[in-house]
């Protein structure tokens, strides 16, 4: 038929751009700057660019966790709007408004695909006047703290290892290089007042403290292998030496790879009865580097550009709603220590079919295609609408049928967010429904059509709303992901 | 002026009000009679043939559900004419208000081909895609009705793919999928879940 023609060769210049996006999009994580901000009840990771040699960040991102932001450019001009707060800058100049009073910017103001990007030194002003809070900024490992909040720690010998007690929950990553426990903490606002503590205890010869790229990382050196263990309450890790079998053990990580703690409430019931590491492990043989891909998650914000999808309400585009989404959403999987690509990061149009193509070339493990709606109520979560009979074994993957062979494991996904979804108590349904691109997906694929609570439907943009929504996704991803890479 | 010219006048005067107000009181007895008369025009050229029980499977917003719904419609022979005039008594369903899910105006299925014996390809309305809302779960109320509908009315039909204005469309209105071939079986899954 000469459509199905037409739609061959278009999908062969979708997979070669989306090849050619996904080349750009996963360069080493290592390169990816990015700034931490600590707030008292929100803490979330921006990315970081870089301008005529200088670190920008769009402000708009920076300002969604805390309430109703909107932005508009016209010309050379932007402006956002934040509650009743506005802040206007002119593209290529240094000098706009912030709150009514004039503000002078540390290099020029940058719009780019309509977003708006500040100097990163100017953040902690602008946020500390829109916010009418106080800021403090770790310039060197680009953390941002708001509001006066820290988390601060200390350290308890005990008879058979070393207790170190935080001031307010934390959820590190935990992983271990050859006599060292390395604790990387994105987002908790962990500080210290030394960069080095000596100690004279028979298992831990000391801890440092250092900050880099929106993370904090205390480093345990110890005199055995250790293991840690976290407090129910996780206000409390306990370093302990590892059993002696754990070091035949086999590995659970790379070596040098963080291994990221479990969920909050879920896989940590008890006190100090699951290892959050493995001690150290052996190292890396050619067949553990060349097993499987690593675990990545795709999240596709719907539509963009020219496609605004729904207009939900007089002014609220399904487009921008999936976007600040998708960044809330990679945020807290970032947060667990989950690597994330994105379709989109700004307003572009990105072609449907392109969107599946980027995914099956990156070989992600799980992809969420995100949308919103006007009639809710919570959220409803889609698996596609095919048969895993149809699943044919085969070096190739047809496209129209690429997901039959996931279908399974995306439907066990499925579940499970929509348990998280209602642990978080916000309404949730399951089905499966013919959404564009599911089918072309060979990973576990997911819809999430996130709709209002209730019946004003400008909560569907919400800040807390999303957030909420976020994190029990996030958790279900972190719950489910042994079984998905289990059927990859 | 003679006494006998303004009585005149006067009978003339009273004549012409009265006549008014006749024919302004047998208008308004016309527009009622009117009103309580059924709406009997045809909302399309009528069909020839006998009248047939037919079951709609229509769809509902709120729950989100789809329902089956027996209606008696006149049918004409030809099985793909019966598919056809099925799926516009279901569309039109829709396109009255209220409805509980409603289809734009203007939306219509055009034709209904049958390819062979277990394919059919549904042709819309331009204005049933351009007008549609937004939104992965109406539109996917608005496919599953439409194929369960037609798949349960012209058996042996087993696959169904829409199109729009004679055109394949990739979806209907930015989430559901057009460029596909639902078939009886997947399609079932759903509507388990939809019902």
């Amino acid at each position: 038929m000469p459509w199905s023609k037409y739609r061959r060769r278009s999908q062969g210049a979708a997979a070669v751009a989306a090849l050619l996006l996904v080349l750009l999009a996963s360069a080493p994580s290592a390169e990816e700057k990015q700034l931490s901000i600590y707030g008292p009840r929100v803490s979330y990771s921006l990315p970081v660019s870089e301008h005529e040699g200088q670190d920008y960040v769009a402000l708009l991102e920076a300002l969604e966790p805390f309430g109703n932001v909107s932005a508009r450019a016209e010309g050379a001009k932007w402006k956002l709007r934040f509650n009743r707060l506005e802040a206007e800058f002119r593209q290529g100049t240094s000098v706009g408004k912030v709150a009514g009073q004039k503000f002078g910017l540390p290099g020029r103001f940058v719009l780019e695909n309509g977003r708006g990007l500040v100097p990163l030194r100017a953040l902690p002003a602008i946020l500390g006047l829109m916010l009418a809070t106080r800021t403090e900024y770790h310039e060197a490992g680009r953390r941002l703290f708001l509001g006066g909040v820290a988390t601060h720690f200390t350290t308890d010998p005990r008879e058979n290892g070393l207790r170190l007690n935080f001031s307010a929950p934390v959820n590190p990553l935990i992983g271990t290089e050859p006599g060292k426990l390395k604790m990387s903490f994105t987002r908790d606002a962990v500080v210290a007042n030394a960069s080095i503590l000596k100690l004279e205890n028979p298992l831990v010869s000391s801890i440092t403290f250092s900050e880099s790229n929106g993370e904090a990382e205390l480093v345990v050196l110890g005199r055995v292998p250790l293991l840690a263990q976290f407090a129910a309450d996780r206000k409390a890790i306990e370093i302990v030496p590892a059993p002696s079998e754990a070091q035949s053990a086999p590995p659970a990580a790379i070596a040098g790879t963080a291994l990221p703690a479990a969920a909050p409430g879920t896989a940590l019931p008890a006190v100090g009865t699951l290892p959050a590491a493995v001690a150290v492990p052996p190292p890396p043989t050619l067949q553990s580097l060349t097993a499987k891909p690593a675990f990545v998650v795709m999240l596709d914000a719907g539509h963009g550009g020219d496609d605004r999808g729904a207009l939900l309400n007089e002014t609220l585009e399904e487009k921008g709603v999936t976007l600040a989404f998708a960044r809330r959403l990679r945020s807290e999987l970032q947060g667990h220590g989950i690597s994330v690509v994105m379709s989109r990061d700004a307003d572009v149009t990105v072609a449907v079919e392109q969107r599946a193509a980027m995914a099956d070339a990156a070989r992600v493990a799980v992809y969420l295609s995100l949308h919103a709606a006007s009639q809710g109520p919570g959220v409803r979560v889609y698996t596609a609408l095919i048969n895993s009979a149809s699943s044919k074994p085969g070096g190739f993957v047809p496209w129209d049928t690429a997901q039959a062979r996931y279908v399974l494991s995306s439907r066990a996904l499925a579940e499970l967010v929509k348990a998280e979804l209602l642990k978080h108590e916000i309404p949730s349904s399951q089905l499966s429904a013919p959404v564009k691109p599911l089918n072309n997906v060979a990973a576990a694929a997911l819809a999430i059509e996130v709709a209002p609570s209730g019946a004003d439907v400008g909560s569907v943009s919400a800040g807390v709303y999303q957030q909420r929504i976020a994190a029990a996704i996030a958790e279900a991803v972190v719950v489910g992901r042994a079984r998905v890479e289990a059927e990859r | 002026m003679t006494r006998a010219l303004t009585i005149g006048t006067g009978l003339l005067l009273a004549a012409v009000l009265g006549m008014g107000a006749y024919l302004y009181s047998l208008r308004r007895n016309e527009q009622a009679r009117a009103q309580n008369l059924p709406d009997t025009r045809p909302i399309s050229a009528p069909v020839m043939g006998p009248a047939s029980r037919v079951t709609l499977y229509l769809a509902y917003d709120d729950p989100g559900v789809v329902r089956a719904q027996e209606a008696s419609i006149a049918l004409p022979a030809d099985p793909a004419e019966r598919g056809r005039e099925i799926l516009h008594t279901l569309v039109g369903e829709y396109v009255k208000r209220p409805s509980a899910h409603e289809l734009p105006a203007g939306a219509d299925v055009k034709d209904v081909f049958l390819v062979d014996a277990n394919t059919a390809v549904v042709d819309t309305t331009e204005a049933l895609a351009e007008g549609h809302r937004s939104g992965v779960f109406v539109e996917t109320l608005t496919v599953a009705s439409l194929v369960k509908t037609l798949t349960a009315n012209l058996p042996g039909i087993t696959r169904v793919k829409i199109l729009v204005d004679g055109k394949e469309r990739e979806t209907l209105a930015g989430h559901a999928d057009l460029e596909c071939f639902y078939d009886v079986v997947t399609m079932e899954q759903l509507l388990e879940q939809l019902r």
